[in-house]
């Protein structure tokens, strides 16, 4: 691959180690969740920490960073033994972490997020002195963002520079950055990872929290694997395989691929011909796409998030309206349909936003059932709601569906996510009598809820419906789907069909790089 | 959060799930709490409070006519904080309903004195008008609200001031009787609302917040327009996910409240005040809205809160015998706010004495 | 009209307005830590009552503006102990607020209507500027409580919010306490110390009623200028200085009304009243507007997390 992968091998466990925690146990009420876990993080290496949701990864993470305080079990700093009693004092032996959801404060400037809070700063400021500190501090730590940008304006991935920059401002030499990727493009994502070699290879110590394994194993010098609260392995990155670590990560082989011999019929259910349409901001985010999916297939669109996906699922499911194009579903048009017609014509749509947009959190489960069936003929006549009916549904749903939960009256916002996930997948599934689209159905979700949508999801295949899933996890993609099209800036520029799927060049393709992957297909 | 003592601590901690009967009760415990604190504060400065307690509630409750004002009281009131409920659960705070009201008796007023029609029809007429001018006086923040975002806490609430002035401006000025020597009202309406007692002051306007009351609680638990509105005030995306038009909806909701409110001054006008005046209110809107916000989402609520209200507020007739001024009622009724207001807050949380301890953080429920 | 009912007509604007410019300066920073404290109207009362009590228990005017800041500064610290630290409702809260605050004053003042209190503020010269031709008496020649919320308080303010490191975190915490709490900023204490400052002004607003402008006890007293002042704090934007000037505007309408019932100008004194709440009301709607009409302003100038009661637990 690249010639990084030299120096890792060189300085697997060459550095000292700068951090030990030791039998670390942590529960929260009675719930288990760090087991004794011990961890050393090294001077001058990428440590990556993988596991599942729930496994224990942020937790011990938050220990570290004096979030938390552990029931049981010693840190040394430098051989010290620390105690941290808040995140203040984890910041002062070192250690900083950058949370998923950035605690930056939108209207004010990046100079001032930098400076909140921050013992440095003097009492008395003016916005061009604290402007020219910001500068001075990135230029110290090679991270660059305009520093009087307002953070509202900034992208994702500046953002997340800041929030860094932050964090070693205040002088961390272990920065723990916890599932950082998952809110960047691959281009972003790519960045950080040049970033991050970069303040390793000046001493500092970079902790990396993910569940993806590719990035796991580029980036990282050495793995922790965490499973259940429980250290599984320590291990050099040179040398392990995908293959490996999941099976370290999940602990079972439980994997459920599609039935490769269900062969997708020759009606096509779903059409979609010239869409543009505009995102939210206002820019184009669907350009002259087209694509058809027939029934019984599962049609996979690969591709960074950010690509129009999302506009596309919302563009068929009637939650947003086209400058151009059509839509056709069995036929009939739908183009211009508004939800209420698209569910009635069959179209269910797990949608991208579970809590923003799929669920009335602080309704009752049984409300949240009906969510998208309240007004048919089964559960409401002229009179109103067909209580007794709409209570039955929803118990059948949840078992149907496997949500654990101990009422249909519970607040649906007191499910785990997973069960959420179940609820949504379940009620969408009941109403795709034709289309079924999925909007990164399984996006942190643990293991064995990911099994249940996903089984959802090849139950509609096997029942002749047509499936649109939307993932940004390309293993995913290539598992399930009878027919890959991958989507870039708006439109789809590559089809595979399954068996034929080349992950590089699908990797190309959804970097733009068309032509290269045209090249390489020519070379083989 | 929490208070240290050693290495203990007591710590207020969220219940997960709220027990709407538990919370009602701890909710009047709260009451009755900033009760005593007034009954207290009383007997320190040398009053008699038993036979004060007995006095109110004689005058209150004893006597027919005590009864008759309590309930013509409560009407306004009650019809207000109807107004305010409904999109209420939708998370939409009305608290302009003061100057719809205001509104509403204006235009009430004006068919009722200029326009020439038997009896019964004409107060039909009036309550057509009293509804379009409270819903107009919501207009422009129903707008700024659904298609611009603007707060309509604020915009509801600035129209309250001026809708006082309008009313005002209108019955010492254009429609000012000039028969009589009162220089600061209109003329008598030309239809009032009946009594229901001969020779009393309880009309039949006191049995429409009854009757919207039950009704309404009937179209949120059955009906799909409640249904979608509770959905919206829940999550308004998901709500739009089920097809419905939020911002419709927020128009709709909010005019329907405009109207309710309306309505409410044509009653208040034609029941009990009779003339249109720049006083024909009493903070009726004001009470409403604490009544609404107090009682949730329930009905039941909303009435008991509504007539207790009316209760104290009409016992400062009582309190002035004993050398008070009405005044203090005021100060009860914002002590009462407070204890309910704190009940309800303790209602949420659980207090728990134990060593530290920490919530989990993430993004899931449940540890990390 | 002569020149010199213009500039008398600026003098009385300027003390008119010193109420609610002090109300609004205490509402502006509750605000800016995102505390809504709807009781101004309260509070000036409390501070109107005790300092009367304070004046005819024999203090002088400077004890009794002292008094009225510290009673209101008490209520107001009550207040905030419920919706910082109990986190009751801020809009219910507040109208109790009103109401108590309402109550209680008229309660207490109840017996000194009509009798003038005994020992008021003296006009304070000030040389030089006091000489300028009529534009110099309307100005310069006030008592000492206006030329501080006219010039030492917007000053200080917008020196505290704008130019200090904790003025700084200030702000932060009404954008969004959540951040300014993992940034290790006392959400809590900032909240309550600020919530309470502000109610001490807004005493002082009803304490100069009685001390200078009006001074003799009546009913509501406060005659809805708590109202005006929290329209005051958005028609400034949150801005220190724009605030007071618009308090001297609102103020120029109260005196402004005299002057044209004097010259019959047919215009009534309701519409009058009515201007502050239409401007105010012109001015949050208008650039939302806009803004949706494709002008980008500034980001939202309102502190973000305005009347959000900050729960730790709920990240």
């Amino acid at each position: 691959m690249s010639s990084s992968d030299d120096t890792r091998t060189e300085r697997a466990g060459a550095g000292d180690t700068v951090v030990e925690a030791l039998g670390i146990t942590k529960s929260f009420d009675e719930v288990l969740a760090l087991d004794r876990v011990d961890l050393d993080l090294a001077r001058g290496e990428v440590h990556a920490l993988l596991g599942e949701n729930g496994a224990g990864k942020t937790t011990i993470s938050n220990v570290l960073a004096g979030i938390y305080r552990p029931d049981a079990g010693v840190i040394r700093v430098d051989r010290e033994e620390r105690h941290f009693r808040s995140p203040a004092a984890a910041i002062e032996a070192g250690i900083g972490m950058v949370h998923q959801h950035f605690r930056l404060i939108k209207p004010m400037t990046v100079a001032e997020n930098i400076h909140l809070g921050w013992a440095d700063t003097p009492g008395v400021i003016t916005r061009t002195m604290l402007e020219e500190r910001t500068a001075r501090v990135m230029d110290e730590v090679g991270l660059h963002v305009d520093p009087a940008a307002e953070i509202w304006q900034l992208s994702v991935g500046e953002q997340q520079r800041v929030e860094i920059t932050r964090t070693l401002a205040r002088g961390a030499r272990i920065l723990i950055l916890d599932e950082p990727t998952a809110v960047l493009t691959a281009q972003e994502a790519r960045e950080l990872f040049t970033v991050m070699r970069g303040l390793v290879a000046g001493g500092r110590t970079v902790v990396f929290i993910s569940h993806k394994l590719n990035e796991v194993l580029e980036v990282s010098d050495r793995i922790t694997v965490l499973r259940g609260g429980r250290n599984v392995v320590t291990r050099p990155t040179y040398g392990a395989t995908p293959r490996e670590l999941a099976r370290l990560m999940t602990g079972e082989a439980r994997e459920v691929t599609a039935d490769a011999r269900a062969a997708p019929g020759d009606q096509p259910v779903l059409t979609i011909e010239g869409m543009t349409a505009r995102g939210a901001r206002g820019s184009i985010a669907l350009h002259d796409l087209s694509l058809t999916v027939y029934s019984g297939e599962i049609v996979g669109i690969a591709g960074v998030s950010g690509n129009g996906q999302t506009e596309l699922a919302e563009v068929v499911a009637g939650l947003r309206r086209p400058d151009e194009g059509r839509i056709l579903i069995g036929g009939v048009e739908h183009t211009l349909s508004s939800p209420r017609r698209v569910v009635d014509a069959g179209v269910g749509h797990i949608p991208e936003d579970r809590l923003g947009v799929g669920l009335v959190r602080t309704a009752q489960v049984r409300d949240n059932a009906v969510l998208r069936s309240y007004w048919n003929s089964d559960n409401s006549g002229r009179l109103g709601l067909h209580r007794g009916r709409i209570a039955e549904f929803a118990r059948r749903l949840v078992e149907s569906a496997r949500v654990q939960t101990s009422s249909i009256h519970a607040t649906a916002g007191h499910l785990s996510g997973g069960n959420q996930q179940r609820l949504i997948a379940g009620r969408e599934a009941l109403i795709a009598d034709r289309v079924f689209i999925a909007n990164q159905p399984t996006r942190g979700l643990d293991v064995h809820s990911t099994q249940d949508v996903r089984e959802s999801l090849l139950a509609r295949r096997a029942a002749g419906c047509a499936v649109l899933l939307i993932s940004d996890d390309l293993d995913e993609v290539l598992e399930m789907s009878d027919r890959i099209l991958v989507m870039y800036e708006g439109s789809v520029n590559g089809e595979f069909r399954r068996g034929a799927a080349d992950r590089e060049r699908i990797g190309l393709l959804m970097g733009g790089h068309v032509a290269e992957a045209e090249l390489e297909s020519g070379a083989r | 959060m929490s208070v240290a003592v050693g290495s203990r601590s007591i710590r207020l901690e969220r219940r997960l799930h709220v027990d709407p009967r538990r919370s009602a009760l701890i909710r009047v415990i709260g009451l009755l709490a900033s009760l005593v604190v007034v009954a207290l504060l009383l007997a320190i400065t040398g009053r008699d409070v038993p036979v004060l307690a007995g006095e109110i509630l004689d005058t209150t409750l004893g006597t027919s006519f005590g009864l008759q004002s309590t309930a013509v009281l409560a009407t306004p009131i009650l019809l207000d904080a109807i107004a305010v409920a409904i999109p209420l659960r939708m998370r939409l705070w009305n608290i302009g309903v003061e100057g719809q009201f205001y509104v509403g008796a204006l235009a009430a007023a004006g068919v009722g004195i200029y326009v020439d029609a038997p009896g019964p029809i004409l107060l039909v007429l009036m309550a057509l008008a009293g509804a379009l001018g409270g819903a107009l006086w919501i207009l422009v923040p129903a707008l700024a609200r659904a298609f611009w975002n603007v707060n309509e806490i604020i915009t509801t609430l600035l129209l309250n001031f001026v809708a006082i002035q309008w009313v005002t401006w209108f019955s010492i000025g254009p429609w000012r009787d000039k028969e009589a020597e009162v220089v600061s009202a209109t003329p008598e309406v030309g239809a009032r609302l009946p009594v229901l007692i001969e020779n009393g002051i309880l009309h039949i306007g006191f049995f429409l917040p009854l009757i919207l009351a039950a009704a309404f609680f009937v179209v949120f638990r059955s009906w799909r327009w409640g249904y979608e509105v509770d959905m919206i005030g829940g999550n308004p995306r998901a709500a739009e996910f089920a097809g419905v038009d939020v911002r419709r909806r927020i128009m709709s909701v909010m005019l329907l409240s405009g109207a309710l409110a309306g309505i409410s001054g044509m009653v208040h006008l034609s029941g009990a005040s009779g003339r249109l005046q720049g006083t024909i209110s009493n903070q009726y809107g004001l009470s409403g809205f604490i009544v609404a916000a107090l009682a949730g989402a329930s009905f039941v609520a909303l009435i008991a809160g509504g007539l207790f209200i009316a209760l104290l507020l009409a016992s400062g007739v009582a309190l002035q015998g004993v050398g008070l001024s009405v005044y203090i009622v005021l100060a009860v009724y914002g002590l009462a706010l407070i204890g309910i207001g704190v009940g309800e807050m303790a209602s949420r949380y659980r207090l728990t004495i134990g060593d530290r301890r920490e919530h989990p953080v993430g993004s899931e429920r449940g540890p990390p | 009209m002569s020149i010199e009912d213009l500039f008398a007509a600026i003098r009385t604007a300027i003390d008119a307005g010193v109420v609610i410019a002090f109300a609004g300066s205490g509402e502006l920073l509750a605000e800016r830590v995102g505390v809504l404290n709807l009781g101004q109207e309260g509070l000036i009362g409390i501070g109107a009552v005790t300092a009367v009590l304070a004046a005819d228990a024999g203090a002088g005017p400077w004890v009794a503006f002292v008094v009225g800041m510290a009673a209101a500064g008490l209520m107001g610290f009550l207040f905030a102990v419920s919706v910082v630290v109990i986190r009751t409702n801020q809009v219910l809260t507040g109208l109790a607020v009103v109401l108590t605050g309402v109550g209680l004053s008229n309660q207490i003042g109840n017996g000194f209507q009509g009798s003038p209190v005994m020992h008021t503020f003296e006009t304070l010269r000030i040389p030089f500027l006091a000489d300028i031709p009529q534009l110099g008496p309307a100005l310069f020649n006030h008592s000492p409580p206006v030329y501080l919320c006219y010039i030492a308080l917007p000053v200080v303010v917008w020196f505290l919010l704008f130019r200090t490191r904790h003025g700084m975190n200030l702000r932060a915490v009404g954008q969004d306490p959540a951040a300014a709490d993992a940034a290790g900023i006392n959400v809590t204490g900032i909240r309550l110390a600020y919530t309470t400052i502000g109610s001490a002004l807004s005493g002082a607003g009803g304490a100069f009623l009685m001390l200078d402008l009006t001074p003799v006890w009546s009913v509501n007293v406060a005659r809805s200028r708590g109202w005006v002042a929290l329209a005051l704090v958005i028609f400034a934007a949150w801005r220190p200085a724009l605030l007071v000037v618009g308090a001297f505007l609102f103020g120029a309408l109260d005196s402004l009304n005299f002057l044209i019932q004097r010259l019959n100008l047919g215009i009534p004194s309701s519409l009058l009243k009515m201007m502050p709440y239409i401007v105010t009301l012109a001015l949050i709607i208008v650039p939302a507007v806009l803004t949706r009409f494709g002008f980008k302003g500034r980001s939202t100038v309102a502190p973000g997390a305005l009347a959000q009661p900050y729960f730790r637990e709920e990240r």
